[in-house]
């Protein structure tokens, strides 16, 4: 068993608590365990507080930091915006001086200091690492595969970007994500615009709510040409704006879409069988029933 | 201010630069800038692949490559005061495609950064601030959430700040230490009343 202090970040425990209980149980199986980072806060938001003082931002973050490298664990976690505070400011911290004597300068005063002694990983990039999971063996686990439905795969921004200080590869048309689809059995289909942003990030969600759904629409739009039957993305600020975004949008704009959008780990609860009310689907603003009556 | 050349006088009135440089220049904001980005704003040479892969610019007056080159010329009140400045998601497009290797990106975050400094600031950032301060978490549980969370069988708040509340203060040092809190109530006062 591999063990990872479980970051759980906001949106995931707060609003689609069902991606939480889907990682611990799907993590499990496939021989990761996820323990309780306690006292864990906000990552905080790297739109709202990196965009006011980035000082603040790093101090905040590494607060969550240390407390996993008072655990002695790396740090999993299940959210793209998560990651950009997380791991990137693990990152930063540990190769620049200047900041990590900020930041612990600040610390000092709660008895906390940033060593620099763990690591940082989305459970998405833990599942696609062989030495850790792989698709072998996240195939080897579905015992309700999704056979005949075609999902469409959001990649999200800051997971994977900038690429130059990250690890993933190509940002314009990568397909691991794909291969990750592919192994429960679904279809994965590409789509105009696939790397193009949620339209949530930044603030913008909150300084200019149209603006921000009229790019959530744009994707719609492609999404809806290439004619699947789900979305899944791997950050659930995504997925509330993809998800309760297409009820805004429907207000707003008049359009419906109707297209459920699923976390990974949802997706790959469901095919290791878990059921609709063990993932709290209910709670999703987009009923998944369409995309459920075709694999269950 | 334009730089000289350290040419003869009538020589460098000929040939001084009448279109780069502005009375409203601050060569100090580049800087600024640079460091807080860790970015190389003054790299650009304008090709414009930054705002043609911007989400926001197709839909809005927002030109990631204008704040570019007043980041190089130092046009800092041009900059800061202009509401486009926060629309940018924040998606790193620019940033990956810049050939010139600079992170648009990461010059938004340092302008915002000063503008902030200058109480330039949307209220939705805030109120971020004032929601974490209190609670932990920039989106805080709720009780049709706690409900279902019971019915997952998972604790009805999470192992975060809200299953240990005990943790709120060290949040709140932290954001006192850089009088945060105390900024962001009274910008948001002077705003909503
Ligand atoms: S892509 Fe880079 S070099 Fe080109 S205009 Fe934008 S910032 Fe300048
Ligand atoms: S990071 Fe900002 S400026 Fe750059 S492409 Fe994305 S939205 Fe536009």
């Amino acid at each position: 068993m591999h063990e990872y202090a479980f970051y759980l970040g906001c949106i995931a425990p707060n609003r689609y608590p069902g991606s939480e209980s889907a990682s611990y149980r799907t993590a499990e199986k496939l021989g990761i365990k996820l323990l309780d980072l306690k006292g864990a806060s906000c990552c905080p938001a790297p739109g709202a507080f990196g965009s006011i003082d980035l000082n603040i931002w790093y101090a905040m973050a590494a607060r969550n930091l240390v407390l996993a490298e008072q655990m002695k664990k790396d740090i999993a976690l299940i959210c793209n915006g998560c990651y950009k505070s997380i791991w990137e400011v693990n990152h930063k911290l540990k190769h620049n001086d200047e900041l990590r004597d900020g930041v612990n300068e600040v610390l000092k005063g709660i008895d906390m200091e940033f060593k620099g002694t763990i690591d940082v990983f989305h459970l998405a990039e833990l599942f696609y690492d062989p030495e850790i999971c792989g698709v072998k063996k996240i195939r080897d686990s579905v015992t309700v595969p999704l056979t005949g439905t075609r999902i469409a795969v959001h990649y999200g921004c800051h997971l994977m970007k900038p690429k130059k200080e990250r690890h993933f590869g190509t940002t314009e048309a990568p397909t691991w994500i794909e291969e990750m689809v592919a192994a429960l059995g679904a279809e994965p289909v590409e789509y105009r615009n696939k790397m193009l942003c949620c339209g949530a990030g930044g603030g913008v969600r909150g300084y200019d709510i149209v603006h921000s759904l009229d790019i959530t629409n744009e994707k719609m739009i492609a999404l809806q040409e290439a004619k699947v039957d789900a979305l899944t993305e791997v950050c659930p600020f995504c997925q509330l704006q993809f998800d309760r975004g297409q009820i805004e949008i429907q207000e707003k704009f008049g359009v419906t879409y109707n297209l459920p959008v699923l976390h990974y780990c949802e997706l790959l609860g469901l095919a290791q069988g878990m059921s609709p009310q063990e993932l709290a689907l209910d709670l999703h603003g987009i009923s998944c029933e369409p995309f459920l009556q075709k694999v269950l | 201010m334009a730089r000289t050349k350290g040419y003869p006088a009538p020589l460098e009135e000929k040939l001084k630069d009448t279109r780069l440089y502005s009375d409203e220049e601050n060569p100090q904001f580049t800087k600024t800038v640079e460091k807080i980005s860790m970015t190389i704003p003054h790299m650009c040479y304008q090709c414009g692949t930054c705002t043609a892969s911007c989400p926001s610019a197709p839909r809005s007056s927002y030109r990631i490559r204008k704040f570019v080159r007043r980041a190089l010329l130092g046009l800092e009140m041009e900059a800061l005061n202009d509401p486009d400045l926060w629309l940018c998601t924040t998606c790193y497009s620019c940033t990956d495609r810049c050939p010139r290797d600079i992170a648009p990106t990461d010059v938004i975050m340092a302008m915002r950064n000063l503008a902030f400094k200058r109480d330039i600031v949307p209220v939705n950032f805030l109120k971020t601030v004032t929601a974490i301060y209190s609670s932990g978490h920039g989106v805080p549980n709720n009780d049709v959430n706690r409900a279902a969370r019971e019915k997952l069988g998972l604790p009805r708040d999470p192992p975060t700040t809200h299953g240990y509340p005990e943790f709120i203060k060290g949040i709140q040092y932290i954001l006192d230490y850089y009088e945060l809190k105390k900024n962001a109530d009274r910008i948001i006062k002077e705003r909503e009343g």
